[in-house]
């Protein structure tokens, strides 16, 4: 069974935040990128996939030089060849754009399965898995758990809201954009960070220009509310009185 | 001690002497008469025979030691400190002696009773053979012979003290099974010393005389050929393995090439481990000692050690298979090895006492990290906890898996002045003092202190872990990112000089990180203390304190005097008792603090109730792991726990600028 | 092309409450531009949804029903709602971003070679929408530049369902067309994970006791307090070492690690074992009498008093907002 993973390289989750002068978008210079987590759990379910059904996984990244090294970590973790899509303009694109270039990159490889994580840490639009799968024509399902290999296609449990789950048939090939935490992610390892040497990282040109965008990214701005701690004060009868009116508004559990 | 021995020597000489004339006999050695050339014939084939068994049996001993593959690293200089670990060691059996006074005293005397008894055996088998050049009548055969027989008193008396000891008093730490053979080599030693003095009593020339010469001869025969496969194997190698033992305490040795993962099979043990392994005389004191042992895990060093003697006998230095059980196909018939699993292996502390104290010069911490790294650089190890270290390492860059931000967080709470290359230290926090509340606290006292002797200090902007939890694991890949980036930090920075406040970070900083290039120097936060100690508040508290020995700064770095020197200032010092190098860890070290939950009892709550044990008011740490495992363990142990404070915030509680802040 | 048509949420004949927040965000939006705002639901037998009202104009409301739009399916809702919008020509096409959505919204605004502005927050005059990024270190302002209809999903919570709904809705039936072979994915029954075992990494609201407490009897209280709020009761290391709570219920760094909707933290310091084990927390209530106690540093509320007072207080404040 050969899949292909789209994986994603953002900056690092915790990386200090500065907004350009023109406000269009954060300053990248001091910046350390990583793999989008929930890519990285797309990445190591395609994984568990091959060790149990054999097969073949494909990495496929788009962007800038600097995706290289997110490349040649998920060879490190098992894949088995990689894809860089050079693309030095995704900032100018939109989702569609950029599901474009990954569709075109993709058919090529005429995946059985196509995985992918459900949303990116950086912009978290939650869509180029889904997009990606209508330029593709395959049916795709979100914000899967598990995935088995069965007679016809595919057995995945989804998850929805609540603590509510679901399993759903799907035919093979098929799109799924994975939820993190339900597999355990595994650790590169020196000994595959040495194969990965030996594996084969194939660069390709975006198949088309930056269009014009249907939806613009127009400027990124610090919000207002910081994370500060509000100390309730008062009788235990205010206090409670006051904490359930933020459980209530502000949390919204009650 | 060494002069003591040379007074019981020359002392027992003497009152042999004055001995056997009180007995009247003749102080002088019967020798036989000269021997028939037949019967020097015999002699000849007794001693090719034994010679023959002996090699027979020691031939692939040695073939599995010459054919593991070579230490990479390994070189004989510097060869002063080899010479002197073996006149020490070896001749002046120190280590024997000093971790088992009484029975290290009677093997003692047995091995210089053999050193002495060398140009006696040489002078008895060339008698056999009509060439015996030390005639007793000689005044230096007069002497020799008798200072030989002293020795044979001595070390008939020890050797039958050893027996006692092995097989009616059974120490656990040697082991439940009783070994015949052992009984049968300690008679055999027994009976060498006991022909040989029998030897003054009877007369010249008599029958006797030849009787105890061939009983002596056979005794000698027999003996050679068994210590191959015995651990008695340790007489032929332990004098090569302590000269030969890797420079450095618990040393671990870089990664020779692309294919070397670490200790994975068979192939991977290079030939200082295998002598090693043969040289293991089963003792026990690592075992005794270790922390792991004694609270009810898998891990037993001495098995491990052995496992790995088994090992080779079974699959030999070139083998494919496993070391470790769980890369192994089991059956019935090949059931799972108990003690060279992955269990016992991700169960040790690295305290480094089994290391420390082995008699023989056996290095056990880097075989157990070369075994975990096998597992770990290969992904064999699959533990929720440790990935769960690796990826916090590799994405924050610090063990516990938080923001970095948090750091930058506390240095602006706390005031702390960013390194720009003015200052003459750099202070390093580490995971802890960056991170960890108990940690932090210790920084900010250790600050204080700085500045009221007027230090100028800086942190780092950016500072990632040591990766010392990484590298105790087995990651090298991990490791690597770390160090490297931490050299480059400090090399950017133009740092100097570093203080850190966690032993981990000092050793891994200095040592482990020479892997990759040289650090600036570095130093615990209580040598730079100790050095200004006059200008330390003496608090006339009268407070106990006490002191707990970190493994990393005591054993690793021989730093045992300058933390003392400033609890003292502090209070009135109390030792535990097992202190100095023998301090019983607190269970943190080996990347176990980042692990889960340990089976049997809690090694930090063994610690915690022997320190709570001596009465003592405060329990004094000088490392942030120490303080953590303590934190939650004397709570559990005691209702009323003792204090628990750093060495640095012992010292900032009674300076001047503390007491008026709290004013 | 003109209005906003909000797209609105059923399963079973039961609303999706969210949906209420998306209807209040378009006519939010409509007000703003001065057009009219519609409302569809998807599904079949939606007679079952009983009528409905809301506080707010709504110029039409459709039911797009069909016998194949029983189950929810991203083929089927996608089609059906493709012929609507076709129909309607709406400027605006408002949802929920429920997970539902997430699954087909996307894919719907392909069709229209448009791109979803997922999630938003807060609508601006313009209309410029406004996106969290970085998990909510930044805000984004987006506007449509292409032609054709908008999407756009609003977050949950972010715009107030009115409480009274006076004004009553009548929905006009939309057939559309569709062919079971269009449909390709089989959904199953929904179920929940087996109860037995304590999972505190799905659980929403979790509240969790620490040495504080001082005596094993005096969980109770803690106990009643989760009991109210419908939370999972978890403790740090100290209180699973004694054995007061099972191991199982440990969270922290040799325990579970929780990222829960609320996470009471009642009587616990907060040492970085602990931290390291619910620092995913979206929102965090601490309750110590020690003001400098690490664990202020990451709570959202905070408050320093004596548990044994304020918990029952709150547990009876609780109990009276629920009922």
């Amino acid at each position: 069974m050969k899949i292909v993973v789209a994986i994603k390289q953002v900056p690092e989750r915790d990386a200090q935040i500065h907004v350009t002068a023109d406000g269009k978008w954060i300053d990248e210079s001091d910046l350390n990128y990583a793999i989008n987590e929930p890519d990285a759990y797309a990445l190591e379910e395609a994984l568990q996939l091959k060790e149990k059904n054999g097969g073949e996984v494909v990495v496929v990244c788009a962007g800038p030089e600097r995706v290289t090294s997110t490349l040649r970590e998920a060879l490190a973790k098992g894949a088995d060849r990689a894809i860089h899509i050079e693309a030095d303009d995704l900032g100018q694109r939109d989702t569609l754009g950029v599901a474009q270039i990954l569709a075109d990159a993709v058919k090529t490889e005429s995946p059985d399965l196509i995985l992918t994580g459900l949303q990116s840490d950086d912009l978290g639009l939650g869509q180029t898995g889904v997009v990606l799968a209508e330029l593709l024509g395959v049916p795709h399902a979100t914000i899967i758990m598990q995935v088995e290999l069965v007679d016809g296609g595919l057995k995945v449990k989804r998850e929805l809201e609540d603590g509510w789950f679901q399993h759903v048939q799907m035919p093979l090939p098929a799109l799924l954009t994975i939820q993190s935490g339900g597999n355990k992610l595994r650790y590169a390892t020196l000994m595959g960070i040495k194969k990965a040497k030996t594996k084969e990282t194939k660069t390709v040109t975006s198949s088309t220009a930056a269009g014009a965008q249907a939806v613009t990214l127009e400027r990124v701005y610090l919000p207002e509310k910081q994370k500060k701690t509000e100390m309730l004060t008062g009788t235990p009868a205010e206090i409670a009185a006051k904490l359930v009116e933020k459980l209530k508004f502000e949390v919204r559990v009650i | 001690m060494v002069a003591g021995s040379l007074v019981a020597l020359v002392g027992s000489r003497y009152a042999g002497s004055i001995l056997l004339s009180g007995l009247s006999v003749s102080a002088s050695l019967a020798e036989p008469e000269r021997f028939s050339w037949p019967e020097a014939g015999l002699v000849v084939v007794c001693v090719l025979a034994s010679a023959t068994l002996f090699f027979w049996r020691f031939g692939p001993i040695l073939r599995a030691i010459v054919h593991s593959k070579k230490d990479a690293d390994f070189s004989l200089q510097p060869i002063g400190r080899r010479v002197w670990d073996f006149v020490w060691e070896v001749l002046c059996q120190a280590k024997v002696i000093k971790q088992r006074p009484l029975p290290g005293l009677a093997h003692a005397f047995v091995f210089w009773g053999f050193l002495a008894f060398a140009l006696v055996s040489l002078n008895h088998l060339a008698t056999g053979i009509r060439l015996g050049f030390l005639p007793p009548s000689s005044y230096v055969g007069g002497f020799y012979f008798l200072f030989a027989a002293a020795w044979a008193l001595l070390v008939a008396v020890s050797i039958f003290g050893l027996f006692v000891r092995r097989f009616f008093v059974r120490p656990i730490w040697l082991g439940k099974k009783i070994s015949y053979e052992s009984g049968f080599i300690a008679f055999l030693i027994f009976l060498l010393m006991v022909t040989y003095l029998a030897a003054f009593f009877v007369d010249e020339g008599g029958a006797a005389v030849k009787a105890l010469w061939w009983t002596h001869t056979l005794a000698l025969l027999v003996f050679l050929p068994l210590i191959p496969h015995t651990k008695h194997l340790h007489l032929v190698l332990s004098p090569l393995t302590v000269f030969l033992k890797r420079d450095g305490f618990s040393k671990i040795p870089p990664l020779a090439g692309d294919e070397d993962f670490g200790l994975v099979a068979g192939k991977d043990v290079t030939q200082l481990i295998s002598l090693q392994a043969y040289s293991c005389v089963e003792c026990g004191r690592c075992t005794e000692h270790c922390p792991a042992s004694t609270t009810g895990k898998v891990l037993n060093p001495k098995e491990i050690i052995l496992g790995m003697r088994s090992y080779l006998n079974e699959f030999g230095p070139a083998s494919e298979m496993s070391l470790l059980t769980e890369g192994r196909v089991t059956s019935p018939d090949n059931p799972p090895a108990k003690y060279m699993s992955m269990e016992a292996a991700f169960e040790c502390t690295t305290c480094g006492s089994c290391e420390y104290q082995c008699p023989v010069g056996i290095q056990h911490v880097p075989i157990i990290v070369g075994m975990r790294r096998g597992a770990t650089n290969t992904g064999i190890w699959e533990d929720t906890y440790g990935t769960k270290l690796f990826l916090a390492l590799e994405k924050n860059g610090n063990a516990l898996g938080l923001s970095a931000t948090e750091r930058d967080k506390f240095i602006q709470k706390q005031a702390l002045p960013i390194f720009d290359g003015t200052q003459e230290y750099c202070l390093w926090l580490g995971c802890m003092g960056g991170y960890d509340p108990k940690g932090r606290e210790i920084i900010a006292d250790f600050a204080r202190v700085m500045n009221h002797l007027g230090t100028t200090f800086g942190v780092l902007k950016k500072e990632k872990c040591t990766g010392d939890p990484a590298r105790r694991l087995g990651n090298d890949l991990v490791f690597q990112t770390m160090a490297e980036f931490g050299l480059k930090a400090l090399e950017t920075a133009k740092v100097q000089k570093i203080v850190a406040i966690c032993p981990h970070c000092v050793r891994t900083i200095a040592n482990d990180w020479r892997e990759y290039g040289i650090a600036p120097e570095i130093e615990h936060h209580s040598e730079f203390m100790a050095r200004y100690k006059d200008r330390l508040p003496k608090q006339a508290s009268g407070e106990s304190i006490v002191y707990h020995d970190p493994c990393y700064l005591g054993r690793y770095q021989d730093v045992y005097e300058e933390p003392r020197e400033i609890v003292a200032r502090a209070g009135t010092l109390v030792e535990a008792p097992r202190s100095h190098e023998r301090s019983f860890c607190c269970g943190a070290g080996g990347g176990l603090a980042f692990l889960g939950e340990e089976s049997g009892e809690r090694v930090s709550h063994v610690r915690a109730s022997e320190l709570a044990g001596t009465g003592a008011q405060i329990v004094g740490t000088a490392c942030p792991f120490c303080n953590t495992m303590f934190r939650d363990a004397l709570s559990a142990v005691s209702t009323t726990p003792p204090q628990l404070l750093d060495i640095a915030q012992l010292t900032a509680r009674a300076l001047p600028e503390t007491q008026e802040m709290s004013k | 092309m003109s209005g906003v048509l909000v797209v609105m949420e059923q399963r079973a004949g039961t609303w999706n409450k969210m949906s209420f927040e998306a209807l209040a965000a378009g006519q939010l939006l409509a007000a703003k531009l001065g057009v009219g705002v519609g409302a569809a639901v998807v599904g079949d037998g939606l007679q079952t949804l009983g009528a409905w009202s809301s506080s707010g104009k709504v110029d039409a409301a459709f039911a797009v029903e069909h016998a194949l739009l029983t189950e929810y399916t991203a083929d089927g809702y996608m089609a059906a709602l493709e012929q609507l919008i076709k129909r309607l020509a709406p400027a605006y096409v408002l949802f929920p971003h429920t997970y539902q959505v997430r699954d087909f919204a996307p894919a719907l605004a392909t069709r229209f070679k448009q791109v979803l502005i997922s999630d938003v927050i807060a609508i601006h005059d313009g209309p410029v929408f406004v996106r969290q990024l970085l998990q909510g270190k930044l805000n984004a302002d987006y506007r449509q530049t292409g032609d054709g209809p908008c999407f756009v999903s609003v977050q949950a919570g972010t715009f107030r369902a009115e409480e009274q709904q006076n004004t009553a809705v009548a929905m006009e039936i939309f057939t559309p067309t569709l062919e079971s072979t269009q449909i390709r994915n089989k959904p199953g029954e929904l179920f929940r994970e087996s109860a037995q075992t304590v999972d505190l990494s799905v659980a929403p609201v979790i509240v969790s006791v620490g040495r504080g407490i001082g005596e094993q009897e005096n969980i109770g209280i803690v106990e009643e307090l989760a009991a109210a709020l419908g939370a999972e009761l978890a403790a740090s290391r100290p209180i699973c070492d004694n054995g007061w709570l099972p191991m199982e219920r440990q969270v922290g760094s040799s325990g579970q690690t929780v990222s829960p909707k609320l996470y009471l933290a009642v009587g616990i310091s907060g040492a970085i074992q602990h931290l390291v084990g619910m620092k995913g927390s979206k929102a965090v209530v601490a309750i110590n009498k020690d003001e400098n106690a690490p664990i202020f540093e990451v709570a959202d509320y905070g408050v320093v008093g004596d548990l044994f007072e304020v918990v029952p207080a709150l547990t009876r404040a609780v109990l009276a907002a629920k009922s």
